[in-house]
């Protein structure tokens, strides 16, 4: 399944396009194709180095300081990676402009020079992209055994227990969330697009999108993947296994540093005005100016149930392949299984023009295959396709915590292997299949770039009924439909959160 | 896994699309201004439309790549481009089929295509749009080659010249000025300052709020701002000289289309007199091309200016190039 939905159509498109060998020249890197490449990795760097520098300290307030009201703010501090990226970044041209709000209220012309620049792409997505830095530090730092830092506490401050014990014991999973920002900073083609930056994927975009020349925005994809293959072989060569698994937990997790109470929670609440609430208020504030909201939202109903449905079915359809993948990884050593990391990071880079032009040259054909074609399920081969490698490798990590002792047991115990992963090892993974799920969801929900060339006719998802509508729209309507867009993906997954959250409290 | 495919399959369309008769129609004419056209075609004919909408260029890479994708086994019975470009592309890729629909008889013949694979109809107009409270009438450019000129240094915008409707203007100025003219207005242009942006409802909001004076787009972008009540004014270019960039919309019968008979029907009906004049008082503002139909309000009839004298195809062929010198002279 893994091989069909997600190596075949990039394969299949791959293999067309390199057999023509003057295809090759494409490839040559010439000063053009060198300041791309160099582009894209200082925006993948900067964006992976600017988000851990956000969401890592976060993480471990989170999980060392008690802060007031931890898991409302956990939920808020969360929330901008809910936000679509493109959005967040029409939020800023607004707030940077010669005309937005900084420029008003500073009385003169501060940001717009820096308003379309490679440094405002990379905070626009920072911003977005740092609580999956934050997620995985507090993930992390709640797995190592807090007996280690009591002990040191003994003998050392906490600011050395800190930087001695805390931080290198936590640094895998803050290096892997770093790795996966990197891989979706430079796959990103919404905010480089809109801010003007010339990445690899704004070239391919151009390739397809000015030229109609596949070929050539195949090959353009060939560097951004190798990019990608080169930055996950260093880091699996760097932390190997630890790339996906961090150390089993035991222990206490006390809260060992609430002397940094008051500065954490300033710090958090800073990150929580820029990160959520301007943005928000911007949009907000120009949606404001629409002469009707009602209006601008007539006929939304049926995209948003759309969207809503298959998200949740693409969403369990992603967990229900990751989740055998993930097992797969996790029980699997060595060079085998750093090379499946490294090959699940570079299929979740590949530009998702390139996933749907694969999927429609794979499935558009006479037969069973063309049964499939036209209908819904595309948009799910399509989300299989983009989302099974990033929930595969999130799985792999929550599967590595089942204790293989407890399936030796089952087998003991004459359960067969079915019956072991049903009854033993799913019920232990069910936090990460459910975490799994949740973020399947939102990517599946906000999916524009296949969705568009794979959804039948007469069919929309919500992006693509906001993408379509807002070419001759008004900025007060396009905010107002940026808003609808955040608020029907984050008002449910709120509701799940704050639910989830008052069971723990109980 | 089955239980998500299946729940979906429940729901897709394949099986009520069976039950009616259908045509599916691929649409890059804004979806606000195109999809009342095709609900009322459906209202008046009982035919089913399925339609594919079009993002603006510099979102998605859009449906004629999606067309060419699926060449081999077409989906779409019609093309409906709101630009030349995309049309003419896809006839060189024989992804059209000819087809002179009895609708087209007024249309002028500079609009059709002489081998029937595009036809053409209710048209745009590029225009430089100015900011009213800043610029005075009198004061606004009248040639897109004064956007170069020191006055309006820092202070004009335009659409990233790659993509949609300005592509086919700047390769039709490369088509009719010559490349050394045109060369050289894009290189005064980019030491003027220009601002490129995503697209030209960018260059409108940039106008309407003041954050640059002037700037080159469509009537229906300029048409939105002016409805709305916002501070911007138009003008049409080069009426004096080259003539005015007329872009019409362009329709097209798919080759292999699965349904060619709902697909000629529908293309009748979109070149008709009535779906022209739907569009011209719509906030479409697209110009009629057949005689007799009103024009739009706040937009001059197209007897009253000269309209740029266009080999299409010709401009059309010069995409690819033009393209690519302006990456380069103004570092797309």
């Amino acid at each position: 399944m893994f091989v069909v939905c997600c190596v075949l159509p990039v394969g299949y498109l791959l293999t067309v396009s390199l057999s023509s060998v003057d295809a090759f020249s494409a490839l040559l890197l010439d000063a053009r194709q060198r300041q791309l490449l160099y582009n894209t990795a200082l925006l993948g760097t900067g964006t992976a180095l600017l988000a851990t520098v956000i969401g890592a300290p976060l993480g471990l307030a989170l999980a060392r300081i008690a802060l007031p009201r931890k898991a409302i703010l956990r939920l808020a501090l969360a929330a901008p990676v809910l936000l679509p990226p493109y959005i967040v970044g029409l939020a800023w041209t607004y707030l940077g402009s010669s005309r937005g709000w900084v420029a008003t209220l500073a009385g003169h012309d501060l940001l717009s020079a820096w308003t379309y620049s490679l440094p405002a792409a990379i905070v626009v997505l920072s911003v977005v992209f740092y609580p999956l830095s934050m997620l995985a530090t507090e993930v992390a730092m709640r797995r190592i055994d807090g007996r280690l830092e009591e002990a040191a506490l003994v003998v050392a401050p906490p600011g050395r227990v800190m930087s001695r014990i805390t931080l290198p014991l936590a640094a895998p999973g803050v290096f892997a969330a770093a790795l996966v920002i990197f891989v979706l900073a430079v796959s990103e083609f919404g905010v480089p697009g809109l801010l003007r930056v010339r990445v690899y994927t704004t070239e391919v975009f151009t390739a397809f999108a000015a030229l109609y020349d596949f070929t050539r925005a195949i090959l353009l994809a060939v560097p951004l993947l190798l990019l990608c293959l080169i930055v996950a072989a260093v880091a699996a060569a760097l932390l190997g296994d630890r790339l996906v698994i961090t150390r089993r937990s035991a222990g206490t997790r006390p809260a060992l540093f609430d002397e940094w109470q008051r500065p954490a929670t300033l710090g958090a609440l800073v990150v929580l005005t820029v990160a959520l609430l301007l943005p928000l208020a911007i949009l907000v504030s120009e949606a404001m100016a629409a002469q009707s909201i009602s209006a601008v939202l007539a006929g939304f109903g049926s995209a948003i149930a759309n969207s809503l449905v298959l998200a949740a079915a693409g969403a369990t359809a992603v967990v229900s392949v990751a989740v055998w993948l993930g097992y797969a990884r996790a029980r699997t050593a060595g060079r085998m299984g750093q090379g499946a990391d490294i090959l699940f990071i570079v299929l979740f880079a590949v530009p998702s023009t390139i996933v749907g032009v694969g999927l429609i040259l794979l499935w558009n054909r006479p037969g069973p295959f063309g049964a499939v074609y036209g209908t819904d399920i595309m948009l799910l081969l399509g989300y299989l396709a983009r989302f099974v490698p990033v929930a595969a490798l999130a799985l792999a990590a929550s599967a590595r915590y089942v204790p293989v002792s407890h399936e030796e047991a089952a087998a003991v115990s004459g359960a067969g292997w079915l019956r072991t992963m049903w009854g033993i090892v799913l019920p232990q993974m069910r936090l990460g299949l459910a975490a799994a799920w949740v973020v399947a969801f939102v990517l599946a929900f906000g999916e524009l770039g296949v969705s568009i060339l794979v959804a039948p006719p007469g069919e929309a998802t919500l992006p693509i009924r906001i993408y379509t509508i807002i070419a001759n729209t008004p900025s007060s309507h396009v905010a107002a439909l940026a808003l609808l867009q955040t608020a029907v993906i984050f008002v449910p997954l709120a509701a799940l959160g704050a639910a989830m959250s008052l069971r723990e409290a109980r | 896994m089955l239980a998500a495919i299946g729940f979906v399959a429940c729901g897709s369309p394949e099986q009520s699309r069976t039950a009616t008769r259908t045509v599916t129609v691929y649409v890059s004419t804004d979806r606000v201004f195109s999809e009342p056209v095709l609900r009322e075609y459906e209202r008046r004919s009982g035919v089913k439309v399925n339609a594919v909408y079009d993002t603006e260029e510099t979102k998605s890479t859009g449906l004629a790549n999606r067309l060419l994708a699926e060449k081999a086994r077409p989906q779409a019975d019609v093309f409906w481009s709101n630009e030349p470009v995309r049309t003419l592309v896809l006839k060189s890729r024989d992804v059209l089929a000819s087809y002179r629909s009895p609708s087209a008889e007024g249309i002028p013949a500079a609009l059709l295509d002489p081998d029937g694979y595009w036809t053409g109809f209710s048209a745009r107009i590029r225009v430089i749009a100015y900011n009213t409270k800043t610029v005075g009438a009198e004061d606004a450019p009248q040639s897109i080659f004064d956007l170069a000129e020191p006055k309006w240094k820092g202070q004009v915008a335009i659409a990233d010249p790659r993509f949609g409707s300005t592509s086919f203007h700047v390769a039709a100025l490369y088509a009719l000025a010559g490349d050394d003219k045109m060369d050289e207005f894009f290189r005064r242009l980019k030491a003027n300052g220009v601002r490129i942006v995503e697209g030209n409802s960018v260059v409108r909001d940039l106008v309407a709020r003041g954050e640059v004076k002037t700037g080159l787009t469509d009537t229906d972008d300029v048409n939105v701002a002016i409805e709305n009540g916002q501070p911007v004014g138009m003008v049409l270019p080069d009426r004096e000289g080259l003539g005015v960039p007329v872009m019409p919309n362009m329709v097209s019968l798919i080759a292999g289309a699965p349904h060619p008979e709902e697909a000629r029907k529908l293309i009748d009906y979109l070149l008709s007199a009535d779906v022209e004049r739907q569009l011209a008082q719509s906030e479409a503002v697209q110009i009629p091309l057949h005689a007799g139909v009103p024009g739009p309000k706040n937009i001059p009839a197209i007897e009253t200016f000269k309209p740029m004298t266009l080999d299409y195809a010709k401009a059309a062929s010069r995409v690819d190039d033009v393209t690519k010198r302006l990456a380069t002279i103004l570092g797309l």
